[in-house]
């Protein structure tokens, strides 16, 4: 059923102007280093992979703390403080590093249903996590929180969860 | 072609078992546990991370090192689990071609040089903590046990990830 689906979207997708993208960034002098330099692929994934490190380990000490099952014992503005920066500087790493994968392998990525469901879900989290993060900073207390915080951070880490599921699916799509 | 069916080796009989095959033919199996992987061993390096970082003195200063090991060693340990419990699973679907492949036994001798290392740190290391656990300046053997345990869980990642792809030369 969901293959179904996917395979529909895979066909859509073909049919767009991000086939023809696709090929065209092949061609690129960028693309044809990294098809040629076995290790470029592996080697970008790792960047991806330490920064994702870096974001889900620093909203894991924010979101779990808000949930009042561990993370750190400091206040939340203190915690913010302290782990915010991480998350942002993650996701650009994990922006660039994903780019570069994106121009290594085009066809893999640009005409792939899971791709685009990845994607869609980063900009559906994205927001959701700035404005949790910041309204977390406003907070002076240490305490664990209720109701829509607990929420907001278990919604979070699911979000952030399915993307990584995503991630690992891209290589699975069927196209 | 000639194919042997009797399983030649412990790893052949491990990867030929009844779990072995439904993980290896299952079309959904292999993927799923894959993903569970990425998400504990992500975890597992970013508890890590704020720990080695702490130590190294870059960053959480303003917070004692025990402090740091008490917030993070938790979910360090679960998440650690989790990866070991979806690595294991994804070793047994192909037990034989992990057991030749340089990568594959290069990163089991990581793992477990950092775990020695972790442990150095906690059952000697930290017997003196006392002494510098909020000071401005960290001893030299908690910045060493901090640095080799990010390059360390650093090069896990990196030979974790070239088993992915030269899967096919070792077969």
């Amino acid at each position: 059923m969901i293959g179904d689906l996917l395979f529909q979207f895979a066909e859509w997708l073909r049919s767009t102007f991000l086939n023809d993208l696709a090929f065209w960034l092949e061609t690129t002098a960028l693309s044809q280093w990294i098809v040629t330099n076995f290790w470029a692929i592996p080697a970008i994934q790792v960047f991806h992979i330490s920064a994702l490190a870096a974001l889900f380990g620093s909203a894991l000490m924010i979101n779990l703390k808000v949930l009042g099952i561990g993370g750190s014992g400091a206040s939340y503005a203190d915690t913010a403080k302290r782990f915010v920066p991480w998350m942002n500087w993650g996701f650009v790493v994990l922006l660039i590093s994903g780019l570069g994968l994106i121009v290594g392998e085009p066809i893999r990525e640009l005409p792939n249903p899971i791709f685009w469901v990845k994607m869609i879900l980063i900009v559906i989290t994205l927001p959701i996590s700035l404005l949790f993060n910041a309204r977390v900073a406003r907070v002076e207390a240490s305490g664990a929180l209720t109701g829509s915080y607990k929420f907001g951070a278990a919604l979070l880490i699911v979000l952030w969860c399915s993307i990584m599921f995503g991630g690992r699916w891209i290589a699975y799509a069927p196209v | 072609m000639t194919m042997t069916t009797e399983p030649q080796t412990i790893w052949q009989q491990i990867e030929y078992s009844g779990l072995g095959t439904f993980l290896a033919e299952d079309p959904l199996a292999f993927p799923m546990i894959e993903s569970l992987h990425v998400i504990a061993l992500v975890t597992v390096f970013g508890a890590i991370m704020i720990m080695d970082l702490r130590m190294l003195g870059f960053a959480s200063n303003a917070s004692a090192i025990s402090r740091i090991s008490r917030e993070t060693v938790r979910l360090t340990w679960v998440a650690f689990v989790l990866a070991a419990i979806t690595g294991s699973l994804l070793f047994i679907s192909k037990a034989s071609s992990y057991m030749i492949n340089p990568y594959f036994l290069v990163k089991m001798g990581l793992i477990v040089i950092a775990g020695l290392n972790m442990g150095w740190f906690h059952l000697i290391t930290q017997r003196g903590q006392d002494q510098w656990d909020t000071a401005a300046d960290i001893p030299t053997s908690v910045k060493v046990a901090g640095a080799l345990s990010l390059t360390l869980w650093l090069m896990v990642i990196v030979f974790g990830r070239a088993i992915g792809f030269t899967l096919s030369f070792y077969y």
